[in-house]
């Protein structure tokens, strides 16, 4: 090795020549440094690297060169490396240019000794890293942002749960909406009727009333209007009333017949409903209020399909899934009860028929359907552990068909069997008292009456066979609450069930009202019955 | 966990009294590799390595109880307890020699004399006291470990080292510094860069020697000069060689004058 700088002399030989240019123009740096340390050439590569003249090196050490962290790594790992096995590679560094600026380098370093084992000099080579330290920085990067993202990534999970139950819970409210707008269309002159019938009772009354004559008959004719009337609102308001899915037993056939008379306005003169409910249908577990929400979307797409007029059906049935079939539609197999809704309409074609249950899709015109009607059953059906069927061709009229898992028998338990128990109706307010004597007189009670708290004790002691009182919690003067704290501890033996608008959670003896039959029923037989 | 275990502690030799060589910053115990054998046959010799460096137990460090150079001092007193040194030499490569300082004045009894090898109590410039950095340097430093740069070495020291034909490279460097945890290397620079010792100089009660190289970066000559002055009782000695670890570049020099200085009467 020359200890030589520079351009080879005129004593070299062509080979001596062909090496200095080999060492020069190597595409990587070269130094050759001493015993002690010092730099006894360096080569054209690394000088151009660093914007300095070749013989600047001579007689520095590479230390001189490194940024100042690159200085103490070097001294305190990276020389004693070199001492202890001769040698390091590969080692991560930044050079100083002659501008100041870094260049990102991996240095390798050798020691070559003789014979005697003497430290003869240091080969450095050195490789221009810029793009590989770059690839590190964004693999770090990129290993950092992964850490973070698997970090974070319950949370956002969580999140963005909780934003679908919302959306999930805001489009369930906005298809009960649509519904009830739909009912109010259809039912708009009914209730002019009803208004019709009182106001001419009224009048009727007030002429008889001036002759004396007999005004039973139109007071009786009046009451009956009012009475339907404020049925009707019941119904509206129990269908627009914000709630959460709570499954309770069904029992569809009774269901669909409370429904018949409603479903009618609702379907208009042209269309005919027929229902044929299977005798011995089981019980479902549904939300009730979406389960006849479910039947109303599914009369009201009906009545659409048949704009010259034609027939509704609404049949049940029970009938045992079988492991293939649930397979398919991704369901538990075992008896279910089946709801078909079928229509002599229009009818529709396999591709309409395909996107029938997709949000949105519809085939009315602007302002006229959402297009959630059959998707809010399509998911009513699955959040309800079942399925849904469509059958339709055009011209030939749809059938579309609820699936539902059969509540098992002993978990249903025989339908409502009052057995002409007695209860106290306690409620100041003549709509809802009427509705309250309609529902429970429905469902075979022998039903009392008091229109305030005063009255109670006077029907408890006319009627000994009175077991529960449901009172209303918002009555003036006496209220409700405080009456069932006074019965509760006059009468430990009379059951208590308290209605009111407000929620009530965590009180057992409340009863949100308006609520459906169902669920009126269930809790009466729960009260009177615990043993059931 | 025991301190010996903990530490990687190696006996050797024999001899009515104990020296122990303590490491500085970078590499572990190997440091002395060149050294000790020359003290086996007249001393009891005890090398280890710091927590977090070399062999010891990684999972012993405690980022608060090395938070500050009192930490490691404290490892020293343990292992000399742990072991029954007193009237004992220390020796102190580089940061080790303020450890030993520390040690010293925390267990008076444990050591006699005291070799600090490249010393330095302070390594940023204060006022008129030359440390050898600017306080930007030693940030600099400290920013460019923050970056990982150095992180390469533990993360792809496999991949860039490795050579399946010679897997004992790779080996080599992974037990000379890659099995240093490279978050610990980097507290390790933090508390050995920022420390400040002067003020304990002047109570070291053992004998010292301080062995200056020529040509260090790390602790300059104007350093080594302050140490000894600084210091009650010791001998200055500027060796022929040049960097931060005659230990490893010039043991000869470095056993030399340790002898010259261990058989000279005490003043």
């Amino acid at each position: 090795m020359s200890t030589t700088q520079g351009p080879a002399d005129s004593r070299t030989s062509p080979e001596m020549e062909d090496l200095e240019d080999l060492f020069d123009t190597a595409p990587c740096g070269y130094v050759s440094a001493g015993a002690d340390g010092r730099i006894i050439r360096a080569n054209r590569t690394l000088a151009g690297w660093l914007g300095h003249d070749v013989a600047v090196f001579s007689g520095k050490r590479l230390q001189d060169f490194l940024n100042i962290a690159g200085k103490i790594y070097f001294e305190t790992h990276f020389a004693p490396l070199l001492r202890m096995q001769g040698f390091f590679h590969e080692v991560a560094l930044d050079l100083v240019r002659a501008d100041g600026s870094t260049l990102p380098v991996l240095v390798n370093a050798e020691e070559r000794r003789d014979a005697a084992g003497q430290l003869r000099f240091v080969r450095v080579t050195v490789f221009n890293a810029t793009d590989r330290r770059r690839y590190e920085r964004e693999l770090l990067q990129a290993r950092t942002a992964l850490e973070e993202l698997n970090r974070t990534l319950e949370a956002r999970v969580v999140e963005a749960v909780e934003a679908r139950l919302a959306t999930e819970d805001a489009l369930r409210q906005a298809q009960k909406m649509e519904a009830v707008g739909q009912l109010t269309g259809g039912i708009a002159h009914d209730f002019k009727n009803m208004l019709a019938v009182i106001s001419a009772a009224l009048n009727l009354t007030e002429r008889r009333l001036r002759t004396g004559g007999d005004v039973a008959p139109f007071i009786l004719a009046a009451r009956d209007g009012v009475e339907r009337a404020t049925a009707l609102i019941q119904r509206l308001l129990a269908f627009s009333r914000r709630q959460a899915l709570v499954p309770v037993p069904v029992d569809p056939n009774r269901m669909i017949a409370e429904m018949v008379d409603f479903l009618r306005r609702t379907l208009g003169n042209g269309v005919q409903l027929r229902t044929e409910l299977a005798p011995g249908t089981g019980q479902l577990l549904a939300d009730s209020s979406m389960l006849e929400n479910a039947l109303l979307n599914l009369a009201i797409n009906a009545r659409d399909a048949m704009p010259g007029g034609g027939e509704l059906v609404i049949a049940t049935a029970n009938r045992l899934l079988g492991v293939e079939e649930a397979a398919g539609q991704r369901v538990a197999p075992g008896p279910c009860v089946t709801i078909a809704v079928t229509d002599t309409g229009i009818g529709m074609t396999p591709e309409i028929a395909a996107k029938a249950f997709e949000p949105f899709f519809t085939t009315k015109g602007v302002g006229q359907g959402t297009g959630l009607g059959l998707s809010q059953v399509f998911a009513f059906a699955r959040q309800s552990g079942g399925h849904v069927a469509i059958r339709s061709a055009p011209g030939e009229g749809t059938t579309i068909t609820l699936c539902l898992p059969q509540l098992p028998a002993e978990a249903a338990g025989p339908a409502h069997d009052a057995s002409g128990a007695e209860i106290l109706i306690v409620d100041d307010d003549p709509q809802s008292l009427s509705l309250k004597v309609e529902m429970l007189s429905g469902l075979g009670y022998a039903v009392h009456l008091a229109r305030s708290a005063v009255e109670v004790q006077d029907r408890l002691a006319s009627g000994p066979g009175i077991a529960l009182v449901l009172t209303c919690a918002d009555m003036r003067g006496h209220g409700g609450r405080t009456l069932a704290q006074d019965l509760a501890r006059c009468r430990p033996d009379l059951k208590l069930l308290v209605t009111s608008p407000a929620a009530g959670a965590g009180c057992p003896d409340h009863l949100p009202w308006p609520a459906p039959l169902d669920q009126l029923a269930a809790r009466l037989q729960a009260l009177l019955d615990p043993a059931r | 966990m025991d301190v010996l275990e903990r530490n990687n502690v190696r006996v050797e030799g024999a001899g009515p009294r104990t020296m122990v060589f303590a490491h500085g910053f970078g590499c572990d115990q190997n440091m002395w590799r060149f050294v000790w054998p020359a003290f086996a046959q007249g001393y009891r010799v005890v090398l280890f390595d710091h927590v977090g460096c070399g062999g010891s137990a990684l999972g012993a460090y405690d980022p608060q109880r090395y938070a500050a150079l009192d930490g490691y001092a404290d490892d020293v007193v343990q292992i000399c307890r742990r072991l029954g040194v007193t009237d004992g030499v220390f020796v102190g490569h580089s940061v080790s020699a303020m450890i030993g300082v520390l040690a010293a004045e925390a267990a008076p009894d444990l050591f006699r004399e005291m070799v600090m090898v490249c010393p330095s109590p302070r390594y940023i410039d204060d006022g008129a006291y030359r440390g050898g950095f600017s306080e930007a340097q030693i940030h600099e430093l400290l920013a460019f470990l923050d970056e990982n740069h150095m992180g390469w070495s533990r993360q792809m020291a496999p991949v860039i080292v490795g050579n399946p034909d010679r897997p004992e490279l790779a080996e080599e460097l992974t037990n000379a510094f890659c099995r240093t945890d490279p978050e610990i290397a980097k507290r390790f620079a933090r508390v050995t860069f920022l420390s400040d010792h002067r003020d304990a100089l002047p109570r070291v009660r053992p004998r010292c020697l301080v062995l200056q190289c020529a040509e260090d970066v790390i602790a300059p000559q104007e350093v080594g000069e302050f140490v000894h002055a600084q210091l009650p009782d010791s001998r200055y000695v500027l060796l022929d060689a040049t960097g931060h670890c005659p230990n490893l570049s010039a043991p000869d020099e470095t056993v030399a004058a340790m002898t010259g200085f261990l058989a000279s009467p005490a003043a």
